[in-house]
């Protein structure tokens, strides 16, 4: 307990808002916020807006709406896709969340300690996530083909073919081993930032303790680094129910057979895009994801306010 | 040498040698696929790149399909595009996401809650949704067709600017308690203490920063006409012939567009390593 | 947000265009001043082509100083697309009123625009070139519900099947005796998958619009105001399809297929037949060497008697400012001599009469790529361009999700293109 009250000391997170510092001029916080308010108000907020109102008409790419009232939302309740597309964003939420939180960290501690050749690891390590969506599509599709290295081996093994890009269950799974994998270095060096603010003196410290490292992991590296594993799991949380990339890649532009796998911001694509677009429906899609989003981000990082408690 | 001495460091031994061997999976887990795409780019014409069981050693390794990269496209120029637009997307989001991260973690005013919960909206906003209407603002502003147009709508990423304030809520308050009583300013303290003390997060922004506009594919397009102008992941794309795909082309084209990327990472990454230690409390 | 994403490239990722739509800029009869076009050649015409500068800048060059020459006080820019987002762009620019003079559309392309009024009615524009090109591929530029003719014919592509001689001989077929029927086809794909123990598919792809055109599905009504395929014809077609998924004749990935992904399904010979055109056998050699060894060519199948086709198109922009001299490029790019001169530069077919009638499209000379070029000639002369032009993105993938329910039998063949066509029509009603 009490190595916990120790990291917790050295950790602060939120100091300034506890303690405040007040002495500035009244005006300087918002000089200090004025650029980044103004772009994202200007280039992200904005524009919004035009989506929440289009998302109120019957708006084509090419053609002006009229006002429909919510006739948009409502399709949307009746809308098999909708639902489809609702429950797979769900569902990839919950399984690409977890293991984005945990490895990571365990990556960030295994890559942390300087041994020779270290630089090499680190970067071979982050080159999916710096490899273009596309690119992995490409070789991800070729892995997991029914003709594919995988399935070759599998064969080989005895285990028979599995139908991971023709299964719509094993499409999406598919889909979040591929999010996984090229997330790890992703959210690596967002731990690794963090890590490098826990003082090594704890984890000594705790070494002569005689604790092993197991314990040193739960005892000191979570408590210490536990703001950043919120932050990690509120932004892959977000990032999870707005997939599209991998969906679309390896499960095809319709989402799956029959659009089994599809997810909701493929629902925003295929209703907008083009010049035919429905870009009335497309809004109203966009709207709904961006409220859901926001209740998932505000949810996770209140659930972690409750627990500071 | 006491028996304890040794015996420790025959357990440091085998600790570093699992320490290599995990490092090696995770290695073949994150590398081995791409090797199929170098592999790729390195075989000769004639050679079956479609035969099964597939063969990851060319039989006549050539460099000739990056040769051809350079003979189709302006890979240079459009590399030097990007560089650009990438080097300021660096330094806006660098400078402004600090400076907003530095007021909304270390400042006490009216509105401050609000501030954090817009630019969290705006992390939010479905980018695809509004893409039309960022063009339109630029047309207006006389952008379009210009690298500073490609640049402008991310140049401050709010997901950069919530990563900042999450690294400075986590300097402990005696860091800036200091210069606060030696009556520094608010921007003394900003760039004196506290930016010293976040480099690794800041690092961790810049190689995001210099990803996503290096790796941005369609916002470029559509802002930008002339192919003088254009970036390397537009550029790239004219390997996809109109009438034949030549998958070396696209294999050669895709290793290029990543090497960059890890020349950066690889200069970069001892900064993330670098924290409070090294920063302004104890040196 | 956008800079981290790891979302929005490439390939894929298209805008959902939201805001702002046209100003007031164009009724939509906004293209239909036939004097327009009337007046001087002269001014700087801005002409955009689709991913053509890589291969064909020489090509490109040499038709612009030409035309240069011909009309001093005229300038050409050119600027050129890469392949992937063409029609994100196309909405960008049209949305915020920077369209160039003249375009290079694809009929799909041009119909929403000219239904914006955003391109000129070349029929009334100058209708008096109408005589000069294949009837066939002008009227492919005719718009349903839209009184004229929107861009300027220019080059067309069709294609034979190709399959793999080695997997007939396999499965126990004749090599050299390709089906010519869709009975045959059936037929044989079902043969082909029974004797390889489901290994080897004889198709990569679940039927699209196309196929149902080729098998004789009437697809709309006359005047193009309603889709029709969920007609007996239609139900037959998705019948025999449900036989050839069930058992393993077509690919397992084949409800997910995309025309990449159904070529290299043949390229690593696990499929034994696909569609392709000329320009594929260059891959085939370079590529995948085995399978050249033993490729086979023949017509696509259809019970119509008509290939299908495909056509590019090039539109001028209804809001240009220099319309006579956009007009006048745009005609003089897609002239015989010049459209002539283009088809030998790359496998495609020019729109012009009388141009496949030249002894380049007809001589045949004992190579295979020759072969392949005379027949397609020989086909585009009655070929037509199945996909109704007001069939939307939206619409094929309603389509495609039909299909592939019915396919996989969680609906009978009849009930998926029922609701296939109810939504299509409503999508085309509201559009």
């Amino acid at each position: 307990m009490g190595m916990r009250n120790a990291a917790a000391a050295v950790a602060p997170r939120d100091s300034g808002r506890r303690r405040g510092i007040r002495t500035h001029l009244p005006t300087s916080p918002w000089l200090f916020l004025a650029p980044g308010l103004l772009v994202v108000g200007g280039f992200s907020l904005y524009p919004f807006l035009s989506t929440v109102a289009h998302s109120f008409t019957d708006a084509r790419t090419l053609r002006a709406g009229r006002f429909t009232g919510g006739a948009n939302y409502q399709e949307m309740l009746h809308d098999p896709m909708f639902w489809t597309g609702l429950r797979n964003s769900v569902l990839y939420v919950l399984g690409v969340v977890p293991p984005l939180v945990v490895l990571p960290l365990l990556l960030a501690l295994l890559v942390r300690r300087s041994v020779p050749g270290i630089a090499f690891f680190r970067a071979a390590f982050y080159l999916p996530v710096v490899a273009s969506v596309v690119v992995v599509g490409l070789i991800w599709v070729w892995l997991l083909d029914d003709r594919g290295l995988i399935n070759a081996l599998l064969e080989v093994l005895g285990f028979g073919r599995a139908g991971f890009l023709s299964d719509p269950w094993l499409l999406l799974l598919s889909a979040m081993a591929v999010t996984v994998w090229k997330g790890l270095g992703y959210y690596m060096i967002i731990y690794l930032a963090a890590l490098a603010q826990v003082p090594r003196e704890l984890h000594e410290a705790c070494a002569v303790d005689g604790a092993g490292p197991v314990r040193r992991f739960l005892t000191v590296t979570v408590p210490a680094v536990r703001a950043t594993m919120v932050l990690v799991a509120a932004l892959s949380a977000v990032n999870a129910f707005k997939v599209f990339s991998e969906v679309y890649l390896m499960a095809g532009a319709a989402g799956g057979p029959g659009g089994e796998d599809t997810t909701l911001v493929m629902l925003v694509q295929q209703a907008g895009t083009g010049l035919s677009g429905r870009v009335g429906y497309a809004s109203a899609l966009s709207v709904v994801v961006f409220v859901l989003t926001l209740g998932l981000m505000l949810s996770v990082l209140r659930a972690n306010r409750g627990e500071d408690r | 040498m006491t028996g304890a001495a040794g015996r420790r460091r025959r357990a440091a031994g085998w600790s570093l040698a699992a320490r290599y061997l995990l490092l090696l999976a995770v290695l073949a887990l994150t590398v081995g696929p791409f090797l199929w795409q170098l592999s790729t780019s390195l075989k000769g014409p004639g050679e079956d790149i479609y035969r099964f069981p597939p063969s990851l050693l060319p039989h006549h390794p050539t460099l000739a399909n990056y040769a051809e990269v350079a003979r189709v496209i302006p890979v240079w120029d459009f590399a030097l595009n990007s560089l650009k637009v990438a080097a300021a997307n660096v330094l806006t989001n660098c400078a402004g996401a600090a400076l907003a991260g530095y007021a909304l973690a270390r400042l006490r005013f009216r509105g401050r809650r609000v501030a954090v919960v817009v630019f969290i909206m705006a992390m939010l906003v479905p980018v695809e949704s509004i893409m039309i209407a960022q063009f339109m603002t630029l047309r207006q502003l006389q952008l379009h067709n210009t690298l500073l147009g490609v640049v402008l709508p991310g140049c401050i990423g709010a997901m950069n600017v919530l990563l900042m304030r999450n690294a400075f809520a986590a300097l402990p308050y005696e860091v800036e308690e200091a210069a606060f009583v030696d009556g520094a300013s608010a921007w003394q303290r900003f760039v004196r203490i506290a930016l010293p003390s976040v480099k690794g997060t800041l690092a961790v922004v810049a190689v995001f920063a210099f990803m996503g506009a290096w790796d941005d594919f369609l916002w470029p397009l559509i802002v930008l006409n002339d192919q003088s102008k254009f970036t390397l992941t537009v550029g790239l794309n004219y390997l996809h012939g109109t009438f034949a795909d030549n998958q070396r082309l696209v294999a050669a084209g895709s290793v290029i567009a990543v090497l960059p990327l890890i020349v950066l990472f690889a200069g970069l990454q001892r900064y993330f390593f670098r924290g409070v230690g090294e920063g302004a409390v104890k040196g | 947000m956008r800079r981290h994403s790891r979302r929005t490239p490439a390939a894929t990722a298209a805008l959902a265009a939201s805001a702002l739509l046209l100003s007031a800029c164009g009724a939509p009869d906004g293209g239909g001043d036939s004097d327009s076009a009337a007046g001087k050649v002269e001014g700087q015409v801005t002409f955009q082509t689709w991913n053509l500068k890589a291969r064909f800048q020489k090509y490109f060059d040499g038709v612009i100083a030409e035309f240069e020459k011909k009309y001093p006080g005229t300038k050409v820019k050119w600027i050129d697309q890469p392949a992937e987002g063409y029609p994100q762009k196309l909405s960008a620019d049209a949305a915020a009123g920077t369209l160039p003079d003249v375009v290079n559309v694809s009929p799909d392309l041009a119909y929403p625009l000219a239904k914006a009024g955003l391109a000129l009615d070349i029929g009334a524009a100058a209708g008096k070139y109408r005589g000069e090109y294949l009837d066939g591929a002008w009227r492919s530029q005719q718009m349903p519900g839209l009184s004229g003719v929107y861009a300027f014919p220019w080059y067309l592509n069709t294609g034979p099947m190709f399959y793999n001689k080695d997997l007939f001989r396999k499965a126990g077929l004749d090599p050299a005796k390709p089906p010519t029927t869709y009975d045959r086809l059936f037929a044989d794909a079902l043969t082909m998958a029974r004797k390889s123990d489901r290994r080897i598919a004889m198709l990569a792809g679940a039927p699209s619009i196309e196929d149902f055109g080729r098998y004789g599905v009437r697809l709309m009504d006359a005047r193009g105001t309603e889709f029709t395929f969920n007609e007996p014809k239609g139900v037959e077609l998705l019948t025999h399809y449900r036989q050839l998924y069930a058992a393993g004749a077509l690919d397992a990935q084949a409800l997910t297929a995309v025309a990449e992904s159904a070529g290299r399904k043949f390229q690593q010979q696990s499929v034994a037949m696909n569609p392709g055109s000329a320009l594929d056998l260059e891959n085939f050699k370079r590529d995948a060497p085995g399978l050249y060894e033993n490729i086979g060519i023949t017509d696509a199948v259809n019970n119509t008697g008509k290939a299908n086709m495909y056509v590019q198109g090039l539109m001028v922009s209804a809001d240009s400012k220099v319309k006579p001299a956009a007009v006048a490029f745009a005609h003089f790019v897609t002239d015989r001599r010049h459209q002539m001169a283009f088809a030998k530069q790359v496998a495609v077919f020019p729109s012009t009469k009388g141009s496949l009638d030249d002894p380049y499209f007809t001589k045949e000379d004992g190579t295979d790529a020759t072969r392949v070029r005379v027949a397609a000639a020989k086909s585009l002369k009655t070929a037509v361009n199945y996909t109704p032009v007001v069939l939307s993105d939206q619409m094929k993938t309603v389509l495609r999700n039909a299909v592939a329910r019915a396919l996989q039998g969680k609906q009978s063949p009849q009930e998926a293109l029922d609701s296939a066509v109810a939504e299509c029509n409503r999508l085309l009603k509201t559009g």
